[in-house]
């Protein structure tokens, strides 16, 4: 085919685009992961059955705004990295805020326990499977992303995979805490954060063959 | 540059609302920017430029919601240009030095890339018409002296002399504005 037989069949089918397209695309793909991973949460693990106090309970809170706010700050660089010429990622640095707010939960929690019920916190009673159970429930988040950048054209695919990964971690943690029993700080900072680095990891790693254009 | 750059725009713009005439007019336009990108970039005989420049056409029309209206045109171009090139090696298992694309599209800091385009157009601007051209058609465009000469209908040994005197009153220039 030549050049300007091409450019009048992709001149053919021009419909509006939406400024907002990009990031309609990502809220797809990460809300049909999110329903499945719900799905997965409530059949599969159960909900914990003191939600409704635990709604009154600064842990629970704790839990929730840590792993949103990670949540948040990883779509917004999914939504930068889906571009060819990604914009500032200056943006990421605001990741330091939640992990630090968290560590400073950490201390005092510490100052507060003697030191032979420290081990108790950190380790809760889940500790060996919630980074699992993260990394699984993540998967369907992070398959609906790769499905958004089908579409997408990323400059970095690597870095894209990883954001993806971070993404749906961060995303499954805050589905988990409706099942997660668990409440200590220190147990969160450790356990729910090497969960949300082995989906980044999984990103990082399928990316560049997922997300190939 | 400058120009070229807002009208890209402005057409890029319009056919994300929508308008097939401008997204036709705009895929035409790129036409010979990315024949001399890409001609400049493939050594190997066995490349075809031309599939080059049709699957970029291609990933510019099927990816266009990644284009941030507020951003200009010709980066964004250009990235996929380059990851059209870079993706090809990738397959081909061909080793080369990212470096030298990197270098020729200043992939990040494409901004800076055009504001150096603009300073030359205005250079050249302070040239005779044959002369700019000349230099543009074989410094800028990477096309060859025989080309250059067909297409502006003037001879092989002009156009030498063309750039050659074009660049001497460049350098004079700007060495003149230093002093």
């Amino acid at each position: 085919m030549n050049t300007e037989q091409l450019i009048e069949s992709l001149s053919r089918d021009v419909p509006r685009v939406s400024p907002h397209a990009v990031a309609r695309r990502i809220g797809y793909g990460l809300y049909g992961g999110g329903i499945v991973a719900a799905a997965l949460v409530v059949s599969m693990l159960g909900v914990r059955p003191d939600l409704a106090a635990a709604l009154d309970d600064f842990s629970f809170w704790t839990k929730v705004i840590y792993t949103l706010s990670v949540g948040i700050v990883a779509v917004v660089a999914v939504g930068r990295l889906a571009r060819p010429t990604p914009t500032s990622l200056r943006a990421l640095w605001l990741l330091a805020v939640p992990v630090l707010v968290l560590a400073g939960i950490c201390i005092g929690e510490l100052a507060d326990k003697p030191p032979q019920e420290w081990l108790a916190l950190w380790l809760g009673r889940s500790w060996r499977a919630c980074p699992w159970i993260l990394l699984a429930l993540a998967m369907p988040m992070l398959l609906g992303l790769f499905w958004a950048f089908k579409q997408f054209a990323p400059g970095k695919m690597r870095a894209a995979g990883a954001a993806a990964g971070l993404a749906s971690g961060a995303w499954a943690a805050a589905i988990y805490c409706l099942h997660c029993p668990e409440s200590s700080a220190l147990f969160i900072l450790t356990w729910y954060t090497l969960g949300m680095v082995l989906s980044m990891t999984v990103g990082a790693l399928l990316g560049p063959r997922l997300m190939r254009w | 540059m400058q120009t070229a750059e807002e009208d890209l725009r402005a057409l890029m713009l319009s056919g994300l609302e929508g308008d097939a005439g401008a997204h036709a007019a705009l895929l035409s336009a790129l036409v010979p920017l990315l024949r001399s990108f890409f001609r400049r970039r493939v050594r190997d005989a066995g490349d075809n430029v031309e599939d080059f420049v049709q699957e970029t056409l291609i990933a510019v029309h099927t990816r266009r919601a990644t284009f941030e209206r507020d951003r200009p045109f010709t980066p964004w171009l250009y990235a996929i240009a380059r990851h059209r090139l870079v993706d090809h090696y990738r397959r081909h298992r061909i080793n080369v030095s990212l470096y030298e694309i990197e270098l020729d599209v200043l992939a990040d800091n494409p901004e800076a890339a055009i504001r150096a385009h603009i300073d030359v157009e205005r250079l050249l601007g302070t040239l005779t018409v044959k002369q700019a051209r000349a230099i543009r058609d074989t410094r800028i465009d990477g096309k060859s002296v025989a080309e250059a000469a067909a297409e502006a209908g003037i001879g092989e040994s002009d156009v030498k002399i063309s750039v050659h005197r074009g660049l001497k009153a460049l350098a004079a220039r700007i060495t003149g504005r230093k002093s």
